[in-house]
Order: structure tokens, then C-alpha cells, then sequence
């Protein structure tokens, strides 16, 4: 997988290695900005208030 | 160079296995190739998950924290005042957690707390204002990630002061009970009468409430204080004494 994209890349190994590492900042930053976002409320992680209602967790008071 | 390759290129044929079987097993391993790969990435997902959940929105939740605690002092520059409601009621100091200032402002939804300040309930059971004659202040905040301003929640004990200060008072609570697990249902610890911390009379109670253990919320804890004294906030916001040692 990895190995196709480097293939696939143009020029040489540095021109390659740069475009190698702006793809993976790419990535990061797509992680951090949205995915995690995102991901971080349906995992239970981060609760920290008593809630008695919801039996599931689910409250709009978490 | 070229013969070099021409000669690598005939020992390789020579030494593989027929074409047909070699593309069948190229395939086999080009599959277990990107599924080892797929496992790999899926790792370093997660380790930057958790990257992103214990540092990154600390930075994120400090900034917006200090930001929104600016604007708040700023409001308050002209000197004490009657409570403003509206940016955040004021500022909860407690030295034993050695976090500083915490801004307090109004809910306890993720997307308050998440900016790194402590949110007072407004729901399952309402919180009291420290002002109110009785009631039970009750707060939250995160342990851990989105500035984690409780963190720090188990080195509280008996007798330590938690100072609430708004814009004209400072509300000077004492520890006198903390709660290390109970339930995330259990919400009689944020009663106005919270009598699972042993107290039977009505009061003016402050109650912190994060999640344990640290880096998960399977439980919670808590931590009461009921008012010690109040003090007049002068005009230089002369701190009281528990938060000048």
C-alpha cells in the first residue's frame, strides 16, 4: 500500500520524501480537525457529571 | 549499472518457481503486505488519538479558558460589582489542586465544559449560587483532556479550602468529605442537602464533581465544602489569606 503510493509519487527520492511528508501532515491535521472531533463524543471518555435520568448515558446533562 | 541489473535479473528468474505459481504467491503476500500495513496505521491512529485527547485539547481548552476568563476580568476591571451571570459567574481557586484559576459559567454540557472551564448543573438537579442563603453549589469539570482543571481532584482532603471568588465576594468553603467512586447515576451527591456526605441541615454546601479513574469515566468523584466565610472583594482584589501561603 505504502510501498504503491511512494511508486506513484514523481521525482526523485527527496522530491518524493517531501511529498511523502506534506501527505502525512495532511493526514494529522484532517485527524485532529475532524475526525477526532467527531469520534470523541460517542466514546466514553469524557463524563464527568452525575446524571440520573439517562440510563444509557445518553442525557443532555453529561 | 545495466549489466549489473541484466545479471541480478537472470540469477532472480533462475532461482524463482515457475511464472504462474510465483504471480500466486506475489499476490498472497502483496494482501498480507497491506493488511499488516492497515494494522499499522490503525496503531498509529490511536497513539495520536490519544495524543490529541491529553494534549491537544488542553491547548485548545486553555486557550479559549484564558480567553474567556480575559473578557471577564476585563467586565470586572471597574471594581466589585453585583453578579453578572452572562460570561461566567467567577472563578473557583483551589490551591490544593495547584491549577489556578478555574472560570465557572453556567451548564454542564460537553460543549461548555470542553472549553476548559467548570460548568455548575443545571440539570438532573439544580445548582445553588454561592450566594443564595442555603443550597448546594455543584459543579463539574474534566479530569482529564479539554484543559483538565479537576485533574488534580484526589489530592483534596479534609480541612483544604476551596475559594470561590465572583465579582464582589469571596466565598471561602472548607473539604469536609470526599466521595473517591460512586455511581454516574448516583445524583443525591448534588442534592441541596447532600446527605450521603453525612450532613442532615440545610447549609450552603459546594460540591465538585470530575470522573475516575484518571483517563476514563467509569465513575465519579466528589468532593463537598461547605462556607466557611465570606469576604468583601476591596477595590485592589485583596486575596483571603488561604490563597496567599
Amino acid at each position: 500500500m505504502y510501498g504503491w503510493i511512494w511508486r506513484h509519487l514523481p521525482g526523485n527520492a527527496w522530491v518524493r520524501g517531501i511529498i511523502a511528508l506534506m501527505l502525512i501532515l495532511a493526514v494529522v491535521y484532517a485527524l485532529f480537525q475532524y475526525v477526532f472531533p467527531w469520534a470523541e463524543p460517542l466514546l466514553p471518555f469524557g463524563d464527568v457529571t452525575v446524571d440520573g435520568a439517562s440510563a444509557g448515558g445518553a442525557g443532555a446533562g453529561r | 549499472m545495466a549489466a549489473r541489473t541484466e545479471h541480478d535479473e537472470r540469477t532472480d528468474t533462475s532461482a524463482s518457481p515457475p511464472p504462474a505459481r510465483r504471480r500466486v504467491r506475489d499476490r498472497v503476500a502483496s494482501a498480507v503486505s497491506v493488511f499488516g500495513e492497515l494494522l499499522i496505521t490503525a496503531g498509529l491512529v490511536l497513539a495520536l488519538f490519544v495524543v490529541y485527547s491529553l494534549w491537544w485539547t488542553n491547548v485548545l481548552a486553555d486557550r479559549e479558558a484564558d480567553r474567556q476568563g480575559d473578557t471577564v476580568r476585563s467586565k470586572w476591571a471597574d471594581g466589585p460589582g453585583a453578579l453578572d451571570t452572562k460570561d461566567g459567574i467567577g472563578f473557583l481557586h483551589v490551591p490544593a489542586m495547584k491549577n489556578g484559576e478555574v472560570l465557572v459559567k453556567k451548564g454542564t454540557d460537553p460543549k461548555t465544559l470542553n472549553n476548559g472551564i467548570a460548568g455548575y448543573y443545571t440539570d438532573p438537579v439544580k445548582s445553588a449560587l454561592p450566594s443564595d442563603d442555603e443550597g448546594n453549589f455543584t459543579l463539574a469539570a474534566h479530569r482529564d483532556g479539554h484543559g483538565a482543571k479537576f485533574h488534580n481532584i484526589h489530592k483534596l482532603k479534609n480541612g483544604d479550602p476551596v475559594v470561590f471568588e465572583t465579582k464582589d465576594t469571596w466565598y471561602v468553603y472548607k473539604v469536609y468529605k470526599t466521595l473517591p467512586e460512586t455511581s454516574k447515576f448516583n445524583v443525591d451527591v448534588i442534592q441541596p442537602v447532600p446527605e450521603e456526605s453525612g450532613v442532615k441541615k440545610p447549609g450552603r454546601y459546594i460540591t465538585l464533581t470530575t470522573c475516575t479513574p484518571v483517563y476514563t469515566s467509569k465513575y465519579r468523584y466528589i468532593v463537598w465544602g461547605e462556607l466557611e466565610r465570606t469576604e468583601k472583594v476591596d477595590k485592589d482584589r485583596t486575596k483571603p489569606v488561604e490563597l496567599l501561603g
